[in-house]
Protein backbone atom coordinates (compact mmCIF):
# COMPACT_ATOMS: atom_id res chain seq x y z
CA UNK A 1 0.00 0.00 0.00
CA UNK A 2 2.77 2.10 0.95
CA UNK A 3 6.53 1.62 -0.10
CA UNK A 4 9.08 4.19 0.50
CA UNK A 5 12.18 3.81 -1.72
CA UNK A 6 16.09 5.15 -0.48
CA UNK A 7 14.01 8.59 0.06
CA UNK A 8 15.85 11.76 1.21
CA UNK A 9 14.20 14.99 2.41
CA UNK A 10 15.73 18.20 3.02
CA UNK A 11 14.59 21.47 4.32
CA UNK A 12 18.13 22.76 3.56
CA UNK A 13 21.63 22.05 3.67
CA UNK A 14 21.81 21.92 7.23
CA UNK A 15 18.31 20.65 8.10
CA UNK A 16 18.33 16.77 6.63
CA UNK A 17 14.70 15.42 7.87
CA UNK A 18 14.75 11.93 6.15
CA UNK A 19 18.13 10.05 5.09
CA UNK A 20 17.83 7.37 2.54
CA UNK A 21 14.58 5.79 4.06
CA UNK A 22 12.80 2.87 2.77
CA UNK A 23 10.21 0.86 3.99
CA UNK A 24 6.80 -0.96 3.30
CA UNK A 25 3.78 -1.32 4.74
CA UNK A 26 1.24 -3.82 3.35
CA UNK A 27 -2.61 -3.20 2.75
CA UNK A 28 -4.38 -3.17 6.04
CA UNK A 29 -1.58 -2.68 8.59
CA UNK A 30 -0.98 -0.65 11.59
CA UNK A 31 2.29 1.25 11.88
CA UNK A 32 3.87 3.37 14.44
CA UNK A 33 6.28 5.47 13.75
CA UNK A 34 8.52 6.45 17.29
CA UNK A 35 11.15 8.52 17.49
CA UNK A 36 12.47 11.70 19.25
CA UNK A 37 11.30 15.61 18.08
CA UNK A 38 12.80 16.58 14.40
CA UNK A 39 13.71 12.61 13.94
CA UNK A 40 11.62 13.11 10.32
CA UNK A 41 7.99 11.12 11.48
CA UNK A 42 5.92 14.34 10.63
CA UNK A 43 8.05 14.39 7.10
CA UNK A 44 7.33 11.21 6.64
CA UNK A 45 3.66 11.44 6.88
CA UNK A 46 3.73 14.75 4.87
CA UNK A 47 6.02 12.90 1.98
CA UNK A 48 2.56 10.31 1.98
CA UNK A 49 0.00 12.60 1.50
CA UNK A 50 2.36 14.62 -1.38
CA UNK A 51 2.36 17.71 0.82
CA UNK A 52 6.04 17.40 0.83
CA UNK A 53 8.17 16.27 -2.31
CA UNK A 54 11.46 14.72 -1.31
CA UNK A 55 15.25 15.13 -3.48
CA UNK A 56 15.92 11.65 -3.41
CA UNK A 57 14.07 8.29 -3.78
CA UNK A 58 10.26 7.19 -4.59
CA UNK A 59 7.11 7.00 -2.47
CA UNK A 60 4.80 4.90 -3.88
CA UNK A 61 1.23 4.90 -2.49
CA UNK A 62 -1.54 2.71 -3.39
CA UNK A 63 0.77 1.27 -6.39
CA UNK A 64 1.78 4.77 -7.79
CA UNK A 65 4.75 6.67 -7.47
CA UNK A 66 3.49 9.87 -5.96
CA UNK A 67 6.68 11.95 -6.20
CA UNK A 68 6.16 12.83 -9.79
CA UNK A 69 2.79 13.06 -9.88
CA UNK A 70 0.69 16.27 -11.43
CA UNK A 71 -0.29 18.61 -9.32
CA UNK A 72 -3.75 17.99 -11.03
CA UNK A 73 -3.67 14.43 -9.67
CA UNK A 74 -2.69 15.15 -6.05
CA UNK A 75 -6.45 15.92 -4.82
CA UNK A 76 -7.63 12.29 -6.08
CA UNK A 77 -4.54 11.18 -4.40
CA UNK A 78 -5.43 12.19 -1.46
CA UNK A 79 -8.91 11.40 -1.03
CA UNK A 80 -7.87 8.00 -0.49
CA UNK A 81 -5.56 9.31 2.94
CA UNK A 82 -7.62 10.53 5.79
CA UNK A 83 -5.71 13.16 8.03
CA UNK A 84 -5.49 13.05 11.72
CA UNK A 85 -4.07 16.03 13.51
CA UNK A 86 -2.52 16.33 16.82
CA UNK A 87 -4.55 19.92 16.81
CA UNK A 88 -7.51 18.21 15.40
CA UNK A 89 -7.70 21.19 13.11
CA UNK A 90 -11.26 21.49 13.01
CA UNK A 91 -13.40 24.72 12.04
CA UNK A 92 -14.53 26.11 14.64
CA UNK A 93 -17.68 28.29 12.98
CA UNK A 94 -19.22 24.65 11.75
CA UNK A 95 -20.73 22.43 13.71
CA UNK A 96 -19.71 18.38 14.08
CA UNK A 97 -22.19 17.30 11.70
CA UNK A 98 -20.84 19.96 9.44
CA UNK A 99 -17.50 19.24 9.72
CA UNK A 100 -17.65 15.78 8.60
CA UNK A 101 -20.03 17.00 5.80
CA UNK A 102 -17.16 19.74 4.84
CA UNK A 103 -14.92 16.81 3.71
CA UNK A 104 -17.53 15.09 1.52
CA UNK A 105 -18.93 18.35 0.39
CA UNK A 106 -15.75 19.67 -0.86
CA UNK A 107 -14.79 16.95 -3.62
CA UNK A 108 -18.42 16.79 -4.69
CA UNK A 109 -20.68 13.88 -3.18
CA UNK A 110 -24.09 14.52 -3.64
CA UNK A 111 -26.48 15.62 -0.55
CA UNK A 112 -28.20 12.54 -0.05
CA UNK A 113 -24.59 11.02 0.09
CA UNK A 114 -23.58 13.63 2.59
CA UNK A 115 -27.31 12.84 4.80
CA UNK A 116 -26.42 9.28 4.77
CA UNK A 117 -22.81 8.91 5.22
CA UNK A 118 -22.26 11.54 8.18
CA UNK A 119 -24.88 9.79 10.49
CA UNK A 120 -23.05 6.76 9.89
CA UNK A 121 -19.26 7.86 10.93
CA UNK A 122 -20.46 9.89 13.43
CA UNK A 123 -21.91 6.71 15.57
CA UNK A 124 -18.81 4.70 14.23
CA UNK A 125 -16.87 7.05 17.00
CA UNK A 126 -19.02 7.41 19.35
CA UNK A 127 -20.61 11.08 18.47
CA UNK A 128 -24.29 10.07 18.16
CA UNK A 129 -26.29 13.18 19.04
CA UNK A 130 -23.68 15.22 19.15
CA UNK A 131 -24.26 16.69 15.61
CA UNK A 132 -25.49 20.12 16.47
CA UNK A 133 -22.49 21.09 18.80
CA UNK A 134 -19.99 23.17 17.85
CA UNK A 135 -15.94 22.32 18.66
CA UNK A 136 -15.88 24.78 22.02
CA UNK A 137 -18.58 22.71 23.41
CA UNK A 138 -16.75 19.47 22.81
CA UNK A 139 -13.91 18.03 25.21
CA UNK A 140 -10.85 17.19 23.22
CA UNK A 141 -11.17 13.61 23.22
CA UNK A 142 -14.88 14.66 21.10
CA UNK A 143 -12.89 16.99 19.19
CA UNK A 144 -10.48 14.07 18.03
CA UNK A 145 -13.02 12.08 17.51
CA UNK A 146 -14.74 14.40 15.09
CA UNK A 147 -11.11 14.92 13.52
CA UNK A 148 -11.18 11.09 13.04
CA UNK A 149 -14.56 10.88 11.56
CA UNK A 150 -13.50 13.44 9.07
CA UNK A 151 -10.91 11.45 7.92
CA UNK A 152 -12.46 8.57 7.52
CA UNK A 153 -15.52 9.43 6.64
CA UNK A 154 -14.64 9.47 2.46
CA UNK A 155 -13.91 5.59 3.86
CA UNK A 156 -9.90 6.19 2.42
CA UNK A 157 -7.57 3.14 2.20
CA UNK A 158 -4.81 5.18 4.18
CA UNK A 159 -5.47 7.21 7.42
CA UNK A 160 -2.37 8.61 8.60
CA UNK A 161 -2.34 10.08 12.17
CA UNK A 162 0.40 12.71 13.52
CA UNK A 163 0.13 12.59 17.47
CA UNK A 164 -3.34 11.77 17.64
CA UNK A 165 -3.11 11.54 21.56
CA UNK A 166 -0.81 14.24 22.08
CA UNK A 167 -3.34 16.78 23.84
CA UNK A 168 -5.57 13.96 25.63
CA UNK A 169 -5.12 12.81 28.70
CA UNK A 170 -4.22 8.39 29.15
CA UNK A 171 -7.51 7.41 28.98
CA UNK A 172 -8.95 9.78 26.51
CA UNK A 173 -5.81 8.95 24.22
CA UNK A 174 -6.62 5.20 24.73
CA UNK A 175 -10.18 5.72 23.64
CA UNK A 176 -9.25 7.38 20.28
CA UNK A 177 -6.08 4.46 19.63
CA UNK A 178 -9.47 1.98 20.27
CA UNK A 179 -10.79 3.78 17.46
CA UNK A 180 -8.14 3.82 15.08
CA UNK A 181 -7.99 -0.02 15.63
CA UNK A 182 -11.55 -0.48 15.06
CA UNK A 183 -10.48 1.93 11.73
CA UNK A 184 -7.86 -0.77 11.14
CA UNK A 185 -10.35 -3.74 11.02
CA UNK A 186 -12.24 -2.43 8.40
CA UNK A 187 -9.29 -2.70 6.31
CA UNK A 188 -7.53 0.87 6.45
CA UNK A 189 -3.88 1.06 6.87
CA UNK A 190 -2.96 2.89 9.39
CA UNK A 191 0.07 4.92 9.86
CA UNK A 192 0.35 6.97 13.32
CA UNK A 193 3.07 9.27 14.57
CA UNK A 194 3.32 9.23 18.31
CA UNK A 195 5.35 9.34 21.31
CA UNK A 196 3.27 7.53 23.06
CA UNK A 197 5.61 4.77 24.56
CA UNK A 198 2.49 3.77 27.09
CA UNK A 199 0.18 3.07 23.85
CA UNK A 200 2.49 1.56 21.69
CA UNK A 201 3.96 -0.92 24.02
CA UNK A 202 0.62 -1.73 25.09
CA UNK A 203 -0.69 -2.27 21.17
CA UNK A 204 2.12 -4.42 20.21
CA UNK A 205 1.90 -3.54 16.22
CA UNK A 206 4.83 -2.82 13.51
CA UNK A 207 7.57 0.15 14.88
CA UNK A 208 9.48 2.11 12.70
CA UNK A 209 11.76 4.23 14.49
CA UNK A 210 13.66 7.22 13.52
CA UNK A 211 16.07 9.32 14.95
CA UNK A 212 17.50 12.10 13.00
CA UNK A 213 16.03 11.24 9.62
CA UNK A 214 17.22 8.17 9.91
CA UNK A 215 15.55 4.90 9.69
CA UNK A 216 17.15 2.84 12.68
CA UNK A 217 14.45 0.42 13.63
CA UNK A 218 11.93 -1.61 11.77
CA UNK A 219 10.34 -3.87 14.13
CA UNK A 220 6.91 -6.18 13.87
CA UNK A 221 4.50 -6.68 16.92
CA UNK A 222 7.47 -4.67 18.59
CA UNK A 223 7.29 -1.71 21.79
CA UNK A 224 8.05 1.60 21.61
CA UNK A 225 12.18 1.53 22.54
CA UNK B 1 -23.71 19.07 -9.49
CA UNK B 2 -26.54 21.16 -7.61
CA UNK B 3 -25.12 20.88 -4.25
CA UNK B 4 -21.46 22.00 -6.14
CA UNK B 5 -23.27 25.24 -7.22
CA UNK B 6 -25.15 25.82 -3.55
CA UNK B 7 -21.70 25.25 -1.45
CA UNK B 8 -20.08 27.88 -4.35
CA UNK B 9 -22.83 29.96 -3.62
CA UNK B 10 -23.26 29.69 0.02
CA UNK B 11 -19.37 30.17 0.62
CA UNK B 12 -19.48 33.26 -1.48
CA UNK B 13 -22.02 34.67 -0.02
CA UNK B 14 -19.95 34.06 3.40
CA UNK B 15 -17.35 35.66 2.78
CA UNK B 16 -18.93 38.77 1.32
CA UNK B 17 -20.21 39.21 4.61
CA UNK B 18 -16.91 38.31 6.52
CA UNK B 19 -14.85 40.93 4.68
CA UNK B 20 -18.10 43.66 4.33
CA UNK B 21 -15.72 46.90 4.88
CA UNK B 22 -13.23 46.17 2.22
CA UNK B 23 -16.05 44.64 -0.13
CA UNK B 24 -17.50 48.22 -0.26
CA UNK B 25 -14.13 49.46 -0.57
CA UNK B 26 -13.23 47.80 -3.62
CA UNK B 27 -16.93 48.23 -5.27
CA UNK B 28 -16.58 51.90 -4.49
CA UNK B 29 -13.28 51.86 -6.33
CA UNK B 30 -14.09 49.65 -9.02
CA UNK B 31 -17.09 52.16 -9.60
CA UNK B 32 -15.77 55.20 -9.45
CA UNK B 33 -12.73 54.31 -11.98
CA UNK B 34 -15.48 52.51 -14.10
CA UNK B 35 -17.56 55.77 -14.03
CA UNK B 36 -13.86 58.06 -15.03
CA UNK B 37 -13.40 55.04 -17.75
CA UNK B 38 -17.16 55.40 -18.90
CA UNK B 39 -17.28 58.92 -19.05
CA UNK B 40 -14.08 59.23 -20.84
CA UNK B 41 -16.18 57.30 -23.57
CA UNK B 42 -19.12 58.96 -23.98
CA UNK B 43 -16.92 62.35 -23.89
CA UNK B 44 -15.15 61.17 -26.74
CA UNK B 45 -18.07 60.16 -28.73
CA UNK B 46 -19.62 63.58 -28.01
CA UNK B 47 -16.31 64.74 -29.37
CA UNK B 48 -16.77 62.84 -32.65
CA UNK B 49 -19.91 64.10 -32.84
CA UNK B 50 -18.86 67.85 -32.55
CA UNK B 51 -16.37 66.67 -35.28
CA UNK B 52 -17.97 64.62 -37.30
CA UNK B 53 -18.25 67.11 -40.48
CA UNK B 54 -14.68 67.59 -40.88
CA UNK B 55 -13.78 63.72 -40.76
CA UNK B 56 -11.48 63.18 -43.31
CA UNK B 57 -9.20 66.19 -43.47
CA UNK B 58 -11.83 68.39 -44.57
CA UNK B 59 -10.43 71.87 -43.48
CA UNK B 60 -13.23 73.85 -45.29
CA UNK B 61 -17.18 73.85 -45.71
CA UNK B 62 -19.03 75.48 -48.36
CA UNK B 63 -22.57 76.14 -47.60
CA UNK B 64 -24.65 76.69 -50.13
CA UNK B 65 -28.22 78.27 -49.73
CA UNK B 66 -31.29 75.90 -49.94
CA UNK B 67 -33.45 75.47 -52.68
CA UNK B 68 -30.79 75.78 -55.77
CA UNK B 69 -30.96 73.68 -58.97
CA UNK B 70 -28.58 71.99 -60.11
CA UNK B 71 -27.16 74.44 -62.56
CA UNK B 72 -26.90 77.41 -59.69
CA UNK B 73 -24.96 74.21 -57.63
CA UNK B 74 -22.38 73.78 -60.48
CA UNK B 75 -21.17 77.31 -60.86
CA UNK B 76 -20.03 76.58 -57.30
CA UNK B 77 -18.91 73.14 -58.50
CA UNK B 78 -16.87 74.09 -61.15
CA UNK B 79 -15.13 76.85 -58.90
CA UNK B 80 -13.96 74.01 -56.64
CA UNK B 81 -13.21 71.84 -59.80
CA UNK B 82 -10.84 74.77 -61.19
CA UNK B 83 -8.26 74.61 -57.61
CA UNK B 84 -8.36 70.37 -57.95
CA UNK B 85 -4.47 70.12 -58.18
CA UNK B 86 -3.64 73.37 -57.53
CA UNK B 87 -4.73 74.08 -53.80
CA UNK B 88 -7.34 72.07 -53.44
CA UNK B 89 -6.70 68.07 -52.90
CA UNK B 90 -10.62 66.58 -53.33
CA UNK B 91 -13.94 67.67 -52.38
CA UNK B 92 -17.36 66.43 -52.16
CA UNK B 93 -20.96 67.12 -52.45
CA UNK B 94 -23.30 66.35 -48.84
CA UNK B 95 -26.19 66.58 -50.39
CA UNK B 96 -29.75 67.64 -48.12
CA UNK B 97 -29.97 64.07 -46.54
CA UNK B 98 -26.28 64.16 -45.97
CA UNK B 99 -26.78 67.75 -44.11
CA UNK B 100 -29.87 66.77 -42.24
CA UNK B 101 -27.26 63.61 -41.20
CA UNK B 102 -24.86 66.02 -39.40
CA UNK B 103 -27.66 68.01 -37.95
CA UNK B 104 -29.18 65.76 -35.88
CA UNK B 105 -25.14 65.69 -34.70
CA UNK B 106 -24.86 69.02 -34.43
CA UNK B 107 -28.16 69.39 -32.52
CA UNK B 108 -28.36 66.27 -30.94
CA UNK B 109 -28.60 68.04 -27.54
CA UNK B 110 -30.76 70.82 -29.00
CA UNK B 111 -33.94 69.03 -30.24
CA UNK B 112 -35.96 72.49 -30.57
CA UNK B 113 -33.29 74.17 -33.41
CA UNK B 114 -33.24 70.77 -34.59
CA UNK B 115 -36.60 70.82 -35.16
CA UNK B 116 -36.17 73.95 -37.27
CA UNK B 117 -34.24 72.19 -40.13
CA UNK B 118 -35.77 70.37 -42.53
CA UNK B 119 -35.44 69.24 -46.35
CA UNK B 120 -36.60 72.82 -47.73
CA UNK B 121 -34.19 74.78 -45.87
CA UNK B 122 -31.22 73.60 -44.71
CA UNK B 123 -28.41 74.64 -46.58
CA UNK B 124 -26.23 71.89 -48.03
CA UNK B 125 -22.44 71.58 -48.33
CA UNK B 126 -19.25 70.82 -50.16
CA UNK B 127 -16.87 69.51 -47.56
CA UNK B 128 -13.36 70.71 -49.38
CA UNK B 129 -10.04 68.76 -48.65
CA UNK B 130 -7.18 70.93 -49.30
CA UNK B 131 -3.47 69.91 -50.42
CA UNK B 132 -2.06 71.82 -47.37
CA UNK B 133 -3.55 72.49 -44.67
CA UNK B 134 -0.93 74.26 -43.21
CA UNK B 135 -1.40 77.12 -45.56
CA UNK B 136 -3.94 79.31 -43.80
CA UNK B 137 -3.60 82.31 -45.94
CA UNK B 138 -4.10 80.18 -49.47
CA UNK B 139 -7.39 78.51 -47.37
CA UNK B 140 -8.54 82.35 -46.20
CA UNK B 141 -7.98 83.20 -49.70
CA UNK B 142 -10.34 80.77 -50.83
CA UNK B 143 -12.74 81.26 -48.56
CA UNK B 144 -13.02 84.90 -49.35
CA UNK B 145 -13.09 84.07 -53.19
CA UNK B 146 -16.05 81.39 -52.23
CA UNK B 147 -17.78 83.69 -50.61
CA UNK B 148 -18.58 86.17 -53.60
CA UNK B 149 -20.11 83.05 -55.61
CA UNK B 150 -24.07 83.32 -56.02
CA UNK B 151 -26.01 80.99 -53.87
CA UNK B 152 -23.14 80.73 -51.30
CA UNK B 153 -24.53 80.88 -48.11
CA UNK B 154 -21.56 81.12 -45.99
CA UNK B 155 -17.82 79.54 -45.89
CA UNK B 156 -16.70 77.79 -42.26
CA UNK B 157 -12.52 77.00 -42.55
CA UNK B 158 -11.87 73.46 -39.52
CA UNK B 159 -9.24 75.91 -37.87
CA UNK B 160 -12.24 78.52 -36.59
CA UNK B 161 -13.48 75.79 -35.11
CA UNK B 162 -11.47 72.59 -35.09
CA UNK B 163 -8.08 73.49 -33.33
CA UNK B 164 -9.76 74.58 -30.15
CA UNK B 165 -12.18 71.48 -29.70
CA UNK B 166 -8.89 68.86 -30.94
CA UNK B 167 -7.14 70.92 -28.20
CA UNK B 168 -9.72 70.48 -25.71
CA UNK B 169 -10.94 66.86 -26.68
CA UNK B 170 -6.81 66.23 -26.18
CA UNK B 171 -6.35 67.19 -22.89
CA UNK B 172 -9.55 65.57 -22.05
CA UNK B 173 -8.70 62.17 -23.56
CA UNK B 174 -5.26 62.21 -21.77
CA UNK B 175 -5.85 63.34 -18.32
CA UNK B 176 -9.45 61.33 -18.12
CA UNK B 177 -7.88 58.25 -19.71
CA UNK B 178 -4.31 58.39 -17.61
CA UNK B 179 -6.83 58.59 -14.07
CA UNK B 180 -8.96 55.53 -15.26
CA UNK B 181 -5.91 53.68 -15.59
CA UNK B 182 -4.64 54.69 -12.18
CA UNK B 183 -7.99 54.24 -10.49
CA UNK B 184 -8.49 50.81 -12.22
CA UNK B 185 -5.11 49.46 -11.12
CA UNK B 186 -6.27 50.58 -7.53
CA UNK B 187 -9.32 48.98 -7.93
CA UNK B 188 -7.81 45.60 -9.15
CA UNK B 189 -5.34 45.34 -6.71
CA UNK B 190 -7.78 46.38 -3.73
CA UNK B 191 -9.89 43.52 -5.07
CA UNK B 192 -6.82 41.33 -5.15
CA UNK B 193 -6.13 42.51 -1.36
CA UNK B 194 -9.38 41.54 -0.48
CA UNK B 195 -9.53 38.17 -1.95
CA UNK B 196 -6.18 37.65 0.09
CA UNK B 197 -7.52 38.84 3.32
CA UNK B 198 -10.49 36.67 3.20
CA UNK B 199 -8.01 33.68 2.07
CA UNK B 200 -5.95 34.56 5.26
CA UNK B 201 -8.86 34.32 7.02
CA UNK B 202 -10.01 30.89 5.92
CA UNK B 203 -6.45 29.85 5.46
CA UNK B 204 -7.50 26.68 8.14
CA UNK B 205 -10.57 25.32 6.16
CA UNK B 206 -8.67 25.68 3.00
CA UNK B 207 -5.59 23.45 4.58
CA UNK B 208 -8.67 21.00 5.22
CA UNK B 209 -10.20 21.51 1.85
CA UNK B 210 -6.64 20.51 0.58
CA UNK B 211 -5.97 17.34 2.89
CA UNK B 212 -9.24 15.80 1.89
CA UNK B 213 -8.86 16.16 -1.42
CA UNK B 214 -10.47 19.11 -3.08
CA UNK B 215 -9.07 20.34 -6.26
CA UNK B 216 -7.60 24.18 -6.53
CA UNK B 217 -9.93 24.85 -8.88
CA UNK B 218 -13.02 23.96 -6.05
CA UNK B 219 -11.03 26.11 -3.32
CA UNK B 220 -10.68 28.77 -5.90
CA UNK B 221 -14.10 29.53 -7.52
CA UNK B 222 -15.85 31.04 -4.25
CA UNK B 223 -12.71 33.60 -4.49
CA UNK B 224 -12.99 33.99 -7.98
CA UNK B 225 -16.71 34.53 -8.01
CA UNK B 226 -16.39 37.04 -4.86
CA UNK B 227 -13.84 39.16 -7.47
CA UNK B 228 -16.48 38.59 -10.21
CA UNK B 229 -18.77 40.58 -7.53
CA UNK B 230 -16.81 43.20 -6.80
CA UNK B 231 -16.46 44.23 -10.44
CA UNK B 232 -19.93 43.82 -12.06
CA UNK B 233 -21.60 45.21 -8.86
CA UNK B 234 -19.03 48.22 -9.93
CA UNK B 235 -19.66 48.35 -13.17
CA UNK B 236 -23.27 48.38 -12.72
CA UNK B 237 -22.74 51.52 -10.06
CA UNK B 238 -20.50 53.76 -13.05
CA UNK B 239 -23.36 52.63 -15.21
CA UNK B 240 -25.99 53.99 -13.03
CA UNK B 241 -24.21 56.95 -12.65
CA UNK B 242 -22.54 57.51 -16.01
CA UNK B 243 -26.11 57.72 -17.12
CA UNK B 244 -27.67 60.12 -14.85
CA UNK B 245 -24.53 62.27 -15.58
CA UNK B 246 -25.26 62.02 -19.31
CA UNK B 247 -29.10 62.97 -18.54
CA UNK B 248 -28.23 65.74 -16.72
CA UNK B 249 -25.76 67.15 -19.09
CA UNK B 250 -28.00 66.97 -21.74
CA UNK B 251 -30.63 68.25 -20.26
CA UNK B 252 -28.24 71.37 -19.24
CA UNK B 253 -26.81 71.78 -23.03
CA UNK B 254 -30.66 72.95 -24.60
CA UNK B 255 -29.70 76.06 -22.19
CA UNK B 256 -26.72 76.43 -24.26
CA UNK B 257 -26.18 79.12 -26.86
CA UNK B 258 -27.33 77.44 -30.64
CA UNK B 259 -23.88 78.26 -31.89
CA UNK B 260 -21.79 77.46 -28.84
CA UNK B 261 -21.15 74.27 -30.13
CA UNK B 262 -21.73 72.75 -27.07
CA UNK B 263 -25.35 71.36 -28.54
CA UNK B 264 -23.19 68.54 -30.51
CA UNK B 265 -21.44 67.28 -27.15
CA UNK B 266 -24.49 65.03 -26.36
CA UNK B 267 -24.42 61.48 -26.36
CA UNK B 268 -28.33 60.23 -27.07
CA UNK B 269 -28.31 58.04 -29.85
CA UNK B 270 -27.89 54.59 -27.48
CA UNK B 271 -24.45 54.87 -27.30
CA UNK B 272 -24.43 55.57 -23.69
CA UNK B 273 -26.21 52.05 -23.23
CA UNK B 274 -23.10 50.56 -25.47
CA UNK B 275 -20.89 51.79 -22.80
CA UNK B 276 -22.85 50.92 -20.15
CA UNK B 277 -22.66 47.27 -20.97
CA UNK B 278 -18.91 47.81 -21.51
CA UNK B 279 -18.50 49.37 -17.83
CA UNK B 280 -20.44 45.57 -16.47
CA UNK B 281 -18.02 43.53 -19.02
CA UNK B 282 -14.74 45.25 -17.88
CA UNK B 283 -16.06 45.12 -13.78
CA UNK B 284 -16.37 41.46 -14.32
CA UNK B 285 -13.43 41.37 -15.85
CA UNK B 286 -11.14 43.61 -13.91
CA UNK B 287 -12.45 41.87 -10.85
CA UNK B 288 -11.95 38.34 -11.90
CA UNK B 289 -8.70 38.76 -12.79
CA UNK B 290 -7.70 40.29 -9.74
CA UNK B 291 -9.76 37.70 -7.71
CA UNK B 292 -8.50 34.78 -10.18
CA UNK B 293 -4.77 35.79 -9.77
CA UNK B 294 -4.81 36.25 -6.03
CA UNK B 295 -6.22 32.96 -5.22
CA UNK B 296 -3.65 31.22 -7.39
CA UNK B 297 -0.95 33.14 -6.08
CA UNK B 298 -2.09 32.30 -2.06
CA UNK B 299 -3.43 29.00 -2.53
CA UNK B 300 -0.60 27.85 -0.49
CA UNK B 301 -1.97 29.78 2.62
Amino acid sequence: MIRLVNVTKSYSDEVVALRDASFEVAKGEFVFLVGPSGSGKSTLLRLINRQERPELGEVWVAGRNIVDMPSNRVPMLRRNIGNVFQDYKLLTNKTVFENVAFALEVIGRPRHVIDTQVPTVLELVGLAGKEDRFPHQLSGGEQQRVSIARAFVNRPQILVADEPTGNLDPVTGEGIMRLLDRINTTGTTVVMATHDQRIVDSMRRRVIQLDRGVLVRDQSRGVYS
Amino acid sequence: MISRIGYLLRETGASLQRNITLTVAAIITAAVSLLIFGLTLVIQHGFDNLLAQWEGGVEMIVYVNAGVDDAQRGVIETALTQQEGITIDSWQYCDVTCSLGDADRLFAGDPQTRALLDATNIPTQFKVVPLDATEVDILSGLRDRYLELPNVNSVQLAEEQLDLISRLQGFVSTYTTGLWVALMAAASLLIWNTIRTAMFARRREIEVMKLVGATDWFIRLPFMLEGLIHGVAGGAIASGAMWFINDRWTAGVAEFPVNSGMTALVVVDGYEWRVAAILVAFGALVGTVGSGTAASRFLDV
